[in-house]
């Protein structure tokens, strides 16, 4: 029971994640994401093992739908896993293997997968695919955040007494850099898509904030001087 | 203002990494730590490029103290960065740079590092130490944990005025594998090391079951039905965590 959008923005080339789940602590599980190699994650019942394979071949030159298929050769329990992989070039290749369960489904369009299991039926992965695709002209991560509210708005998960709520959520991009440009968790919450939009928009104010007072620190202000101009912004607003 | 403790388990060889800050989301720029490697964390002005390369360095074989060297020959304004390293064998390197703010400092001891910046004083980076060898015996994440919590206890981060709330906090575990063993988040919360604690030991309840139903997924029950088993032995009393899978 998981339900997710893994994505590569065509403008920027930046790779993202946006998941969310009744399990907890999924951020664990979203190491798929590298610079101009590309993106993978696998779900459902995880091959921890996955993720680090298909990008090491995604690096070495292998195409999308190829590294779907090694993957699957390489495991003898694929038919339990959900995988979702997408190359530099943009294509976007995922399974659904038939034992995930109940229902579970993907769809793969122009350099995304919408992908999930346990969900409440075929239009929760449209809903994520129409989500993301909503406002394309709105920044990468906001892109991928939306689509999992719709995922989530579209009914999300059920479990053997209905509707699962998400415990966990996730967001994270790697841009032109080895390290994350956007690495945002929620472990244990009950409205964790809710919590995870919250800490979103907290973030995004500090973001430039981080960013500039590493790679300048002499003229940085001190995180509590900003803090409180945030503040008296907020208040004036 | 951040601190933060580094350790490696001389049983396992596990790798590990505590921090928590008044920053938000401080462990989604925790990369640097690999398994079989070392670890590798810049902080108070960071330089975000530090700790993947420290790690890749470390993976060719330099040591702790060259790669401190090597940053600071490729880092204009290392003088404003915090940086703790270890390798594998659990050789460290520090640097507190003197551009840090206000109180700020590191500590070596068995098996780890300790520092921070912004902080009430060395007794932060004592109760840092003290909780992490108080139980030596223990999996290197409780360890971590209770470090976190006796340098918060120990005042934490600010001064003599006013105390900073630790807004975010992370504890990261590697073991052998290159994806994380343990990796618990909180991002934002007004008492981030309370509800990490919180946050760790419910996923120890879970650990083994994620695990295990990866590798047999045909065993594997399914979780509402888990949980439900949890909430059952909790109102019983028995540990969830010493049940079988």
């Amino acid at each position: 029971m998981t339900f997710t959008l893994l994505a590569r923005c065509p403008r920027s080339g930046q790779v993202g994640i946006g998941i969310a789940t009744y399990s907890i602590c999924v951020g664990l599980y979203c190491n798929g994401l590298r610079s101009n190699a590309g993106a993978a994650m696998t779900q459902a019942f995880v091959n921890q093992g996955n993720n680090t394979l298909a990008l090491n071949l995604l690096a070495q030159g292998f195409t999308a739908a190829r590294v779907v298929d090694e993957l699957k050769f390489n495991d003898p329990n694929s038919e339990y896993r959900q995988i979702a992989v997408i190359d530099r070039s943009g294509h976007a290749v995922a399974y659904s293997g038939p034992k995930t369960r109940g229902w579970s489904g993907h769809k793969a369009g122009d350099g995304y997968v919408a992908m999930g299991n346990m969900l409440a039926g075929p239009h929760v992965v449209e809903a994520i695919a129409a989500g993301y695709q909503a406002k394309p002209d709105e920044s990468f991560e906001r892109r991928l955040l939306r689509s999992i509210e719709a995922g989530r708005d579209a009914g999300g998960q059920v479990g053997n007494e209905g509707h699962l709520t998400e415990r966990s959520a996730a967001l994270v991009v790697y841009g032109a850099y080895d390290y994350a440009e956007l690495d945002l968790r929620v472990d244990l919450h009950d409205k964790a898509v809710d919590e995870l939009r919250r800490s979103f928009e907290e973030y995004e104010l500090y973001r430039g904030y981080y960013r500039d007072r590493g790679k300048n620190p002499k003229d940085a202000v001190p995180q509590d001087v900003f803090v409180s101009r945030l503040e008296r912004t907020e208040a004036a607003q | 203002m951040t601190y933060s403790i580094i350790g490696r388990c001389a049983r396992t060889g596990r790798l590990g990494l505590g921090i928590t800050t008044f920053s938000l989301a401080v462990g989604g720029r925790c990369e640097g730590i690999a398994a079989n490697v070392g670890v590798c964390k810049t902080q108070a002005f960071p330089n975000r490029t530090n700790d993947p390369l420290g790690i890749k360095l470390l993976a060719e074989g330099f040591l702790p103290a060259r790669v401190m060297q090597m940053f600071a020959e490729n880092d204009t304004e290392h003088d404003y960065r915090q940086i703790a390293i270890m390798d594998r064998e659990g050789r460290v390197a520090a640097h507190t740079g003197s551009g840090t703010r206000g109180w700020s400092g590191h500590r070596i001891d068995a098996d780890c590092v300790a520092f921070g910046n912004g902080l009430v004083g060395p007794q932060v980076l004592a109760g840092l130490i003290s909780g992490f060898q108080a139980k030596p015996d223990d999996p290197l994440e409780y360890r971590l944990m209770l470090a976190l919590e006796v340098g918060r206890d120990a005042g934490g981060q600010g001064d003599a005025q006013s105390h900073k709330p630790e807004r975010s906090a992370a504890i990261k575990i590697v073991d052998r594998l290159d994806y994380p063993d343990i990796d618990v988040r909180v991002d934002v919360h007004p008492t981030a090391v309370e509800e990490l604690r919180r946050m760790l030991e419910e996923f120890k309840l879970y650990e083994v079951f994620y695990r295990e139903r990866g590798r047999n997924p045909s065993q594997a029950i399914p979780q509402d039905v888990f949980v439900t088993n949890l909430k059952a032995r909790r109102a019983h009393g028995t540990s969830a965590s010493k049940s079988p899978p």
